[in-house]
């Protein structure tokens, strides 16, 4: 590449990350606004962030929303790829039944499936908590998992995987050693993502938690009627603070397994 | 194979989430309602600590989520607070518990003017927690400014000098109800006639509304986008808070009210918890602690003296006898709301 | 024998997505042609009025206005998100996956939030107008907010991550050999990209597209809140009509109009990556 055309690139991408971060800073400027409403500035404070550690609720709330989120990105994982390594060896009608299946959650608006679940959990007697929170976020979870890896899996050059097998290679040890490590990038990206559709539903949580698992979405959303305070903002500042690290400790741990790759 | 082991593993996890899930303590009250500081949690926390029975706290965003969470799992609840119109489709649809009034002493607190309601003619099932009413609030200067007359009714809200200047409360029956009241009708009228009239005065408005809003309307009076708006009373008293130049005005033609009440759930868990919990709150000290913190006026008589003084010089929230007069119930919605909602969606689409 | 047993391992599989998300979907299919009492509840009374509303004029136009959202929310996502992929692809490895990560960030933050943040810096005491006003370039504010386009930009807002994600798969499988060989029969880099690149990630973009455009359709408390309510979309009607409308079998007749539209749009890409024997959904 040119570096001109690598200079303008690189313009582009940081006026574009300015605008995919302006709100976001807006958002964390707000957490230290004195006055509970967003509609002025009244001056600087630390007291949302004071009245959140006092806070248990809140604390509570996001504690759960992070359980729920990570045990949904891990069993959304785990069917997402095995999914997509199934459908690459079954017969081409499953296979196009499996893509079918994938992408009904996607389709239904999110109300008429939070309604429509409700309904279904309390037919079956399944008590609302943490299991019918796992339960409904994987499934919009899964399809993201399965169309990322299932993307790159049809990379992979059918050739490798035949050599393995002229190897000796048994099938499991195959998606072990050859098509796991390859699809491991894609697995990482589809978990996060997962991770926050996950932290950010509102509306299947609403009607899919129990009395004892308000999640920290919807905790923010049924606080509309009698304001949203600014410490939400100062949560969410100290949670993309966190978030900051763990991307920078991907991007060593990215950096090794490159080098590991080479 | 390794689908096999997926699953095991899989399946080995969701057993032990669900197990978890199922273990209930012997000494809760699972209650639900609006979320946020609707009901104190340091109040919740003094209950707990004064009896030990801890209150799980379900939040959610519309009445009709709670009415669905009920009649899904009428034996996860105890306690709900709706609003009043919620209470009677409950109390019909046979799903609350007849309160017995022995078991909460601080019962007699309340103020009789909230008894017989409408939606609970007998005092039966529900008792009154927050009450609000919505008027308008107006900066004074910034309609002057505009050189529209000073805004003491609904009428005044037509003038055309006040373009673009008015936020309103993003509810068919409420809007609709406006009008009506502008023109000297009842609220969900279902005369076709007065309708039809109700239904062309609304379209005139339309020129003059900047935002609907039904959460922070009154921001857009802090801010200055608007100069005039329609909510609920808490949200005016933020309002002034922030920008105390704004005032309440209660229009001449009438203004609607709620009120937010306990219901139990006719399968509760725990009723004896329940109880505990609301004579808890209905104590004088207590319910007047409430109203401060959540800026709704309290319906709780005894409560009166323990109020703070700028809570009880507050018109918005101690309302002055002649306010209440002027209000009335929203009552029998499901007769008019396909007709209002479509009136309403033919107003905001013009 | 053999495709017996491959075809059973994806039993598991289909019956947990298609039971849980197929329940719900008859569900709410045959809500849409029940009735209500008095009282709102829903009763087994089988009814066409559903679907009769549906084609009332108003609520056509609120079809119209959702579609050309969802429809200009993919057009900016893609016209903002295409070189933001292309470029990412580029990069080296270790960039790129900051990139990545940089892009999917602002998904940990609350999307009310995020949405509450634009209104902090459209809104008329907001940081834009605050900083024109002390910069002297306006002398009153402007005004930014409530109007359709604050509802696009917060829509694409929301959604051009997915956008990025997918046309980045695309265009970092692209066969550098073929741009190459452009090169070298004399192509110009902009004829390059116009009849190799683009034509190549075609897949991508329309994977893109209708990632953008499903969940566009049914976005509500963004037009709520960005909007002022001055617009409706099928989200809105769907939402009001399940909760405060006490209209559920009407917002079920709604949400299968709008998985219908859905629909559509799926079969519309895969015919696109028919060819190309890639993509999303294939």
């Amino acid at each position: 590449m040119s570096t001109k055309t690598s200079r303008f690139g690189a313009f582009y991408l940081s006026l574009f990350f300015v605008a995919l971060y302006l709100p976001v800073l807006s958002v964390i400027l707000y957490s230290f606004n004195a006055s509970p409403s967003t509609a002025q500035w009244t001056g600087l404070t630390l007291s949302w962030y004071r009245q959140l550690f006092s806070d248990r609720v809140i604390g509570a709330a996001f504690r759960i929303s992070m359980e729920v989120a990570v045990i949904t990105s891990l069993v959304s994982a785990i069917l997402g790829t095995a999914s997509a390594i199934v459908a690459m060896s079954v017969t081409e009608r499953m296979q196009r039944a499996i893509q079918g299946v994938m992408i009904l959650p996607l389709l239904i608006p999110e109300i008429a499936l939070g309604i429509a679940l409700l309904i279904f959990a309390n037919a079956v007697r399944l008590p609302l908590g943490h299991f019918t929170l796992v339960l409904s976020h994987s499934l919009f979870c899964i399809p993201y998992v399965y169309i990322m890896v299932q993307l790159r899996l049809q990379e992979i050059d059918r050739s490798i995987l035949e050599s393995a097998r002229d190897l000796g290679a048994t099938k499991w040890q195959t998606v072990r050693t050859v098509i796991l490590p390859l699809v491991a990038p894609s697995i990482v990206t589809a978990s996060l993502l997962s991770l926050a559709l996950s932290l950010d539903d509102v509306i299947i949580s609403t009607y899919m938690s129990g009395p004892k698992s308000t999640t920290l979405p919807v905790h923010i959303f049924s606080m509309m009627r009698v304001g949203v305070t600014p410490k939400v903002n100062a949560l969410c500042t100290l949670i993309l603070v966190g978030m900051f690290f763990i991307v920078g400790l991907s991007q060593l741990v990215g950096k090794k397994q490159h080098k590991e790759a080479l | 194979m390794r689908t096999q082991r997926f699953c095991l593993l899989v399946g080995i996890f969701l057993i032990a989430l669900l197990t978890v899930g199922v273990v209930e303590a012997a000494g809760e009250v699972n209650l639900m309602t609006w979320g946020g500081d609707f009901i104190p949690r340091a109040i919740i926390d003094e209950f707990t600590a004064e009896t030990g029975i801890r209150v799980n706290y379900k939040e959610v965003t519309s009445n009709e989520d709670m009415q669905s969470l009920l009649e899904a799992n009428p034996d996860q609840y105890d306690l709900a607070v709706v609003t009043d119109y919620m209470v009677d489709i409950l109390r019909q649809n046979d799903m609350l518990a007849v309160l017995d009034k022995d078991k909460m002493p601080n019962y007699a607190n309340i103020n009789p003017v909230y008894h017989g309601a409408y939606y609970d003619p007998e005092d039966q099932y529900s008792i009154p927690y927050a009450v609000s009413i919505s008027f308008l609030l107006v900066n004074p200067e910034a309609v002057a400014a505009l050189g529209a007359d000073p805004i003491t009714s609904y009428h005044d809200l037509w003038q055309e000098e006040l373009a673009r200047n008015v936020v309103i409360i993003d509810w068919s029956v409420e809007i609709v109800g406006l009008v009506l009241k502008s023109l000297g009708y009842e609220y969900n009228e279902t005369d076709p006639v007065k309708v039809a009239e109700a239904r062309e005065k609304l379209f005139a408005l339309k020129p003059n509304i900047m935002r609907f809003e039904t959460n922070t309307p009154e921001d857009s009076l802090v801010n200055g986008e608007a100069v005039a708006g329609f909510m609920y009373s808490n949200q005016a008293v933020k309002g002034v808070q922030a920008r105390p130049e704004l005032q309440p005005v209660f229009p001449t033609e009438g203004m609607p009210i709620y009120i937010d009440s306990w219901v139990m759930s006719k399968e509760a868990p725990n009723k004896d918890g329940a109880y505990q919990f609301l004579n808890f709150i209905m104590r004088p000290e207590i319910a007047a602690r409430i109203a401060d913190m959540t800026k709704f006026t309290s319906p709780n008589k005894a409560a009166e003296e323990y109020l703070p003084e700028d809570f009880k010089n507050n018109p918005m929230l101690n309302l002055a006898d002649e306010v209440v007069e002027n209000t009335s119930f929203y009552i029998g919605v499901d007769k008019v709301m396909d007709e209002y909602e479509h009136i309403y969606l033919e107003f905001k689409l013009r | 024998m053999k495709t017996l047993k491959q075809n059973l391992l994806a039993v598991p599989i289909l019956v947990w997505i298609g039971l849980l998300v197929g329940i719900p979907l008859v569900f709410v299919f045959v809500l849409s042609f029940l009735s209500r009492d008095s009282l709102g509840n829903i009763v087994l009374q089988f009814t066409l009025e559903n679907y009769q509303r549906v084609f009332d004029p108003i609520y056509l136009r609120v079809f119209r206005n959702s579609l050309l959202l969802a429809f200009l929310t993919g057009l900016v996502t893609l016209l903002i998100g295409y070189p933001v992929a292309y470029i990412t692809a580029k990069l080296p490895a270790k960039k790129r996956a900051l990139s990545i990560g940089l892009i999917m960030l602002p998904f940990w933050i609350s999307s009310l939030l995020r949405t509450y943040g634009w209104m902090i810096l459209l809104g008329n005491a907001g940081v834009i107008n605050n900083i024109l006003l002390a910069l002297g370039l306006i002398d009153r504010p402007l005004s930014m907010m409530y109007k359709f386009s604050t509802t696009l930009i917060g829509t694409a807002y929301m959604l051009i991550p997915f956008m990025v994600v997918a046309i980045f798969n695309s265009v970092d499988k692209l066969d550098r050999s073929l741009l190459e060989a452009s090169y070298d029969l004399g192509a110009s880099r902009s004829q390059t990209f116009f009849k190799i690149t683009i034509p190549l990630t075609i897949p991508g973009i329309a994977g893109g597209f209708t990632l953008v455009f499903i969940p566009a359709l049914g976005l509500f408390y963004v037009s709520d809140l960005l909007g002022g309510g001055n617009t409706i979309f099928l989200g809105n009607l769907i939402n009001t009509q399940a909760t405060r409308g006490r209209n559920r079998p009407l917002a079920a007749a709604f949400s299968i109009i709008m998985i219908a539209v859905a629909l559509i749009v799926v079969s519309i890409y895969g015919r696109i990556t028919k060819n190309n024997k890639e993509g999303l959904f294939q």
